[in-house]
């Protein structure tokens, strides 16, 4: 076996000491803020705001100010919550499974991944309560709850399997960043200089002395909790799918759907998480830390799921044509060719051939060339939801209830509103906790671990 | 064992407190005269209720439930009423010269729904849209209230002296412009005012009237009595300009009896309809051949086939005088089709047809047509043998002729001139009707006087001085007659909501009879000495008034005026000559002119042919909009002469070409906030005369865009992906009477065995099924408006129709095949199919929509939150959402108040914002069976009960009932060879059964 085969490339590049590594990944905690932090807070928060009153008149008025008719019962506040859904994959992928496999490149970036997972699960979770008549009951009875009534909800409907689905993904994503978080905050606690940093990442660092005894309870809980995560990352999109796979509509009933929507999450996920990473890493000079050796990574898994996409498309195609039912292979060729085609090939186009373009390790390589082919990505898969959703309901069985939906400006400020709410959330982050595991990345430092390798 | 067990000090030296507490088993306050007094000021009760008190307070101080005022209940209760149970009372509606025996549903004295009158023979039951609708009108907000002079409240006591006054002293004339009267009372009131005050004239106006029908059948027959006609008889029936079905004469009753010609479900042969028009009309919809013909060309037409008819034998040249036969034979129908471009084969079928049904056709012509041509039309009925098709004793009462355009002319000069006093609008809104030509609404300026009696504000009370407010239909005492066999009788059910009195009633006043119960009273001896000393009654007379009463309707003889020959002198050539445009305008299918366009309801009702609501459009054939490049929504102005209006266009399959229908009764300007600026006002475009249809019209493109809504999309002739889809996934079945009759069962021949993996639910019981005859189905949409009225349906407002959120419960789907030119129409009335598998009930996440044990699907919407779920999963699209609170939305809240609220009905849930709703099948009725048969102690068959769209359905085509019942005629329907179900290969059971249409069309043809 050839020495260049089985040399691991070193995943933090130009081996720098631990000491180092504390204070690179605590600096942000510990410096003030700059303006132009300041200013990307305000823009956030207006895109935040702007969804605010656009929710906030929802709720006055009631859901007739979106574009949603009568086919059309669902439409953007349901692309938006399984964009955001698709969102949260990538982050609990990367910490979970790839830590179950033992890639070791996924270090640098699993927190920040993971984060991103919670506050796109918190950004998706607004939106199928507030698009429904009722929010405020809609809230309780969703949930099972005994009652004098003896009501109970309805454990045939999907959207009750995605009330459980989403929440346990959410409840485990959390507690699995969290106890990930845990020696960082000793690590803080141990370094704060004022008195409330301390009490506070006291109580946070839950007593963690980095005592052996604790390190050894803690892999076993991280690998355990991995295990956990694990089959929810497919179980989230899978039962997100089901809202649509176990309908009898054209174009949503496909058993192809829970597939291709794990693999189109993943999709957007990572694309998400690498346009972020581009900028983190560069404002707060973790260039070595988070390399462009694992945002190609990151590329090459976006061009497998993005084929993996462009393959459910084409399969749908067939299967539709292969059924034989003309309600079927209508609704496949009026997406294609009907009055929403432009929408159609917005997706196909952003996630199927812009992707291919990874094939080429120049562009997979190039920051400018990958930020670019990721943001279609988003923007691709944003319109597989619409592309699903809305054309699917707006011409389904019946030609005489067929209807053109088309988004209100109360549905632009929902979109807008939740990428604000996304961003900010993610600023607070990145300014608040550590934004890369600081016990983790020491651990994959060339040297750090103990090696047969004589030249060491 | 120790014998000394001490616990403390002072038990030790036995203190008595002590021992006097050991004696005691339970401390202080709980022993057997406890008295809460004594103990802690907080004891366990007080505890808990402060407990409940500040529950109490917290849960009432945190809702918004707001006091609702008392409810108080009867204290002396009146005999007729028991709460709870609807009472009915039989009256009658009229409005535009016609009548309808209705049956007023009441409950606890507000009246909630309008039903047909049973005992009605002429309608038998069936009422059109607008009588159902007009219950909202009784609760219009906007009706007038009291009555005023020059905008100020002024007494009736002052108003009716002084017009009394001015009655009786002005020596100039004075006009009374009214509306056709029904009520032989009134007219005999007229009458007797025309009487007393010599310068009163009556002058009367209505722009669709039958005047040439009735002119032309004075001239062919010498008679005043227009015949009804027999439409169950005729096997081929040719309609010419006349959509009979939809709009003219007595439609209800025409499509009844039409309908019962088309009953091949029950084995019967079908009538044949041929339809020559130009407009898309709804009886053009139904036909089986229909031609598209411009009206100026009709009279050719019969000629042609007269001409054909003798050439072919099947009429002898007996029949006709020499100059009539010399004018027929100038015509030749091959030279008629090349002439007009129309497919020959069509027109010798048409006259092989008739030939071969002599005595069983009947050629019906437009009320638009000139006199001319229904000349000729009652010849070639006449030469035809078709006479005996006419049924004189249900003929039409003439109640005088409309004033001509002369009288009014002379009337507006005599305004101008200052040599009228006064002009009275009794009920009718000249300012509106008529053309702009007669300048009348400037020469009431003229006039010293101007009173206006209304119910509602409209475009005449604004320009009047005195404005009376008029008592509603429900509100008033009346006898009705417009056919000869019967009289109905109209009867008040609730009284006055506001201060108003009935016109009758004013009239009286003026005539010096200023009692209240005056008209009442004089109703009463008008009916004794015309009608009960007329007829030979064994009962007395009271008797006789309370059961006609009871029944609304009282059956007279009348003189059957048998087969006069028709007068050949009398016979004219029309004038055939057509050139550029031709611009038709038509009556509108819901409110007509009057006062029930400000009616949500009827607004709202979507056209049947364009399925256009809350506006008229210009309606264009396609290729003629081609030609123009017009697309739809584009404004058109149209120009005849110097008369012009801009209207938007929309393309409508099945126009003839180079032809221009418009609807009148839109472009109100002052009818209420509902009417008001409602589509475009084309009674501009009168010039004046009877005419209805104009050629040498200027048509061009405004470049503007205007967006006309529709419930429906137009796609389906343009785009080749959606063509003809409703035939390709089996939604519309049909066939013709000829394959019909070879093999009976060529529907389910295709058919695929369907089976499913799990068993299916049982309904051993009652189990509630529908069908719909598709053959009887023309597409009027009573059904509709009688479900809104039923069940509570609110009026959402142009805006939310446009975005497809319009709540009707029931919707009639109307698909085209064929050419564009040359549509094919199918109609398709759609609603909850209450599947036994439904697919909307398993998707709902809190259980909101469920399915009961007789199969009905069920909607709670208290439990509903609104997630659309089941909207999306149901295939049919057929269960509505609560966008907004639509009570709150439409138009500011126009019919949130107390009065519009009493409109609702009690039995059906009025639904908040946030939920769905869907058909319910009126299951308000079948607990009203339910709770009758648990109280008679009988087993519950479900034989009577009714949906609102069965009772409303003019034609019966839907039939409703327990199909557990095998000898039930929905058992039957659900196993005839011509039943389906729409999607049935989605194995979900729908239990709405649609009975496939039959067009007897010729197997050639097909």
């Amino acid at each position: 076996m050839s020495s260049e085969y089985a040399q691991e490339f070193s995943v933090v590049e130009g081996k720098p000491s631990l000491r180092s590594l504390d204070e690179i990944i605590s600096k942000p905690l510990n410096t003030k803020p700059g303006l132009k932090y300041y200013l990307a807070l305000a823009f956030t928060l207006t895109l935040l705001s702007i969804g605010a009153v656009g929710l906030a008149a929802s709720l006055y008025y009631g859901t007739g100010l979106w574009g949603n008719n009568n086919p059309v019962g669902w439409a953007w506040p349901i692309v938006n919550f399984v964009f955001w859904i698709g969102i949260g994959h990538a982050g609990t992928l990367i910490s979970a499974i790839l830590f179950l496999f033992r890639q070791k490149w996924r270090t640098g970036i699993a927190r920040f991944a993971e984060a991103m997972t919670i506050f796109a699960v918190i950004t998706a979770m607004i939106f199928p309560i507030m698009h429904t008549g009722r929010p405020w009951i809609a809230a309780v009875w969703l949930l099972p709850y005994p009652n004098q009534h003896s009501l109970w909800v309805n454990f045939n409907s999907p959207l009750l399997w995605d009330v459980f689905a989403v929440s346990t993904y959410f409840t485990v994503s959390f507690v699995f960043w969290y106890v990930g978080l845990i020696p960082d905050f000793a690590t803080l606690r141990d370094r704060a200089t004022s008195k409330i940093k301390k009490v506070i990442y006291s109580v946070t660092s839950l007593g963690w002395r980095h005592s052996n005894r604790h390190w050894q309870h803690y892999e076993m809980v991280y690998l355990i909790l991995a295990g956990l995560a694990t089959p929810l990352v497919l179980s989230v999109h899978t039962i997100v799918s089901f809202d649509f796979a176990t309908s009898q509509l054209p174009g949503w009933h496909t058993t192809i759907l829970p597939p291709y929507f794990v693999a189109g999450a993943v999709f957007s996920g990572f694309a998400m998480v690498q346009n972020v990473l581009i900028f983190v890493r560069k404002i707060f000079n973790y260039e070595h830390i988070i390399t462009v050796d694992t945002l190609e990574k990151m590329n090459k898994i976006m061009l497998l799921t993005g084929t993996m996409v462009g393959y459910a498309y084409s399969m749908e195609l067939f299967i539709a044509w292969y059924s034989g039912v003309n309600a079927e292979q209508f609704a496949f060729v009026n997406r294609a060719f009907g009055n929403y085609a432009w929408a159609y090939w917005i997706m196909f186009s952003c996630n199927v051939f812009i992707p291919q373009l990874f094939w080429i390790k120049k562009i997979r390589r190039s920051i400018p060339m990958m930020f670019v082919i990721a943001v279609f990505v988003n923007i691709g898969m944003w319109f597989e939801r619409f592309v699903i959703v809305v054309t699917s309901l707006s011409r389904d069985f019946l030609p005489s209830s067929w209807a053109y939906y088309s988004p209100t400006i109360t549905d632009i400020s929902l979109l807008i509103g939740s990428f604000g709410l996304f961003f900010t959330m993610v600023l607070l982050f990145a300014k608040a906790l550590p934004a890369i595991s600081i016990a983790e990345v020491k651990a994959v430092v060339d040297g750090s671990q103990p090696t047969h390798h004589e030249e060491h | 064992m120790p014998k000394n067990i001490w616990k403390s000090i002072k038990e030790y030296e036995n203190d008595p407190e002590v021992l006097k507490a050991k004696l005691d088993e339970y401390k202080e306050g709980v022993k057997d005269n406890f008295t809460p007094d004594e103990m802690s000021s907080l004891s366990r009760r007080k505890f808990l209720a402060i407990l409940a008190a500040s529950t109490a307070y917290a849960t009432t101080a945190c809702t918004n439930y707001r006091d609702k005022g008392e409810i108080v209940p009867y204290v002396d209760r009146p005999e007729e009423i028991l709460p709870g149970k609807p009472n009915f009372y039989a009256s009658t509606f009229s409005d535009d010269g016609k009548s309808y025996g209705i049956l007023v549903k009441t409950r606890e004295g507000r009246p909630i729904k309008i039903e047909g009158n049973p005992d009605d023979p002429i309608n038998k039951g069936k009422i059109p849209s607008k009588v159902h609708a007009s219950i909202l009108n009784l609760y219009d907000p906007e009706r007038l209230t009291e009555p005023t002079l020059d905008g100020k409240e002024i007494s009736w006591e002052k108003v009716n002296k002084s017009i009394a006054n001015l009655l009786a002293s002005s020596n100039k004339e004075i006009a009374l412009i009214t509306n056709p009267i029904t009520s032989p009372a009134t007219q005999k009131l007229l009458d007797e005012l025309q009487a007393k005050y010599s310068n009163v004239k009556v002058y009367t106006t209505q722009l669709f009237s039958n005047c040439n029908r009735q002119d032309a059948w004075k001239k062919s027959y010498d008679s005043e009595v227009l015949p009804s006609i027999k439409w169950n008889k005729a096997k081929v029936i040719v309609s010419l300009e006349s959509d009979f079905l939809g709009k003219e004469g007595n439609r209800t009753e025409n499509a009844r009896l039409y309908a019962e010609g088309r009953d091949i479900v029950n084995g019967n042969d079908i009538n044949r309809l041929y339809t020559f028009e130009a407009g898309m009309s709804l009886t053009g919809m139904n036909s089986d051949y229909r031609v598209r013909l411009k009206p100026q060309k009709q009279y050719q037409l019969v000629m042609a086939l007269l001409s054909e008819l003798l050439k072919r034998g099947s009429i002898s040249s007996s029949n006709f005088d020499s100059s009539i036969l010399s004018s027929i034979r100038k015509n030749s129908i091959s030279s008629f089709a090349t002439d007009n471009n129309l497919d020959t084969k069509k027109l010798t079928t048409l006259v092989s047809d008739l030939g071969k049904n002599k005595g069983k056709t009947i050629i019906y012509a437009g009320d638009i047509l000139p006199t001319e041509t229904h000349i000729a039309v009652n010849l070639l009925n006449d030469a035809l043998g078709n006479s005996n098709l006419y049924d004189y004793s249900k003929g039409f009462v003439n109640f005088g002729s409309v004033s001509s355009p002369n009288d009014i002319k002379q009337l507006v000069a005599n305004m101008y001139a200052g040599s009228v006093g006064a002009v009275i609008h009794f009920d009718s809104n000249p300012v509106y009707e008529l053309s702009n030509s007669f300048g009348y609404a400037e020469a009431l300026t003229k006039v010293e006087t101007v009173v206006a009696l209304s119910e509602a504000v409209n475009e005449t009370t604004k320009l009047s001085s005195y404005v009376l407010p008029l008592s509603n239909i429900l509100e008033s005492w009346g006898v009705h007659q417009t056919r000869v066999g019967s009289i109905t009788l109209q009867q008040p059910v609730i009284s006055t909501l506001y201060n108003t009195k009935q016109k009758e009633e004013v009239l009286l006043n003026w005539l010096g009879n200023g009692s209240d119960d005056a008209y009442t009273k004089y109703l009463k001896s008008y009916v004794k000495e015309n009608v009960y000393n007329k007829g030979s009654n064994a009962a007395d007379f009271n008797t006789f008034w309370f059961s006609a009463l009871h029944d609304g309707v009282i059956n007279v003889s009348s003189k059957i005026n048998s087969y006069p020959n028709f007068i050949q002198s009398n016979f004219a050539n029309a004038n055939t000559s057509v050139n550029g445009f031709t611009v038709l305008l038509q009556d509108n299918y819901s409110f007509g002119l009057g006062q029930y366009a400000n009616n949500g309801w009827l607004q709202e009702l979507p056209h049947p042919v364009t399925k256009l609501t809350w506006d008229n459009c210009a309606a264009v054939s396609p290729s003629t909009a081609k030609e123009l490049g017009v697309e739809n929504d584009d404004v058109l102005k149209i120009n005849i002469g110097d008369r012009e209006i801009s209207i938007a266009a929309m393309i409508q399959p099945g126009m003839a070409n180079e032809t221009i229908a418009i609807e009148l009764g839109y472009g109100r300007s002052n009818a209420g906030t509902v009417a008001n600026n409602v589509g475009v006002n084309a009674n501009l475009l009168l010039d004046g005369s009877s005419q209805l249809y104009f050629d040498n019209a200027s048509v061009t493109k405004t470049g503007e865009t205007y967006k006309l809504v529709s419930t429906q999309e137009h796609h389906s002739l343009d785009e080749e992906l959606v063509k003809d889809l409703h035939l390709i996934r089996n939604i519309i079945q049909e066939g013709t009477a000829e394959e019909y009759a070879k093999h009976p069962e060529f529907l389910k021949e295709h058919k695929h065995e369907i089976f499913s993996i799990t068993d299916n639910h049982e309904y051993n019981d009652v189990k509630w099924s529908m069908s719909i005859d598709l053959n009887k189905c023309l597409g009027c949409s009573e059904c509709i408006t009688s479900c809104n009225v039923e069940n509570n349906i609110p009026v959402v407002g142009k805006d939310q129709v446009e975005v497809g959120r319009e709540m009707h419960w029931l919707r009639l789907d109307r698909y085209y095949s064929g050419t564009p030119d040359e549509p094919i129409v199918s109609v398709q009335p759609m609603l909850c199919q209450h599947c036994d598998n439904a697919p909307c009930e398993n998707v709902c996440p809190v259980n909101a929509t469920n399915h009961s044990p007789d199969g009905l699907n069920q909607m709670v919407y208290n439990r509903c939150v609104g997630t659309r779920y089941c909207a999306n999963n149901c295939p049919y699209k057929v269960r509505r959402f609560n966008f907004y609170d639509f009570r709150d939305h439409f138009r500011d809240e126009y019919y949130q108040n107390e009065l519009t609220y009493l409109v609702n009905n009690p039995e059906v849930t009025v639904r908040s914002r946030g939920v769905i709703e869907k058909c319910t099948f009126c299951v308000q009725n079948i607990m009203e069976g339910r709770e009758l048969a648990i109280k008679e102690d009988e087993e519950f068959t479900g034989k009577d009960v009714t949906t609102s769209c069965q009772t409303a359905c003019p034609t019966n085509a839907i039939e409703f009932g327990n199909s557990n019942i095998p000898e039930s005629t929905i058992a039957k329907n659900r196993e005839h060879n011509l039943s389906y179900h729409v999607l049935e290969e989605l194995n979900i059971i729908p239990n709405v059964t649609y009975l496939a249409k039959i067009r007897n069309t010729h197997s050639e043809d097909v």
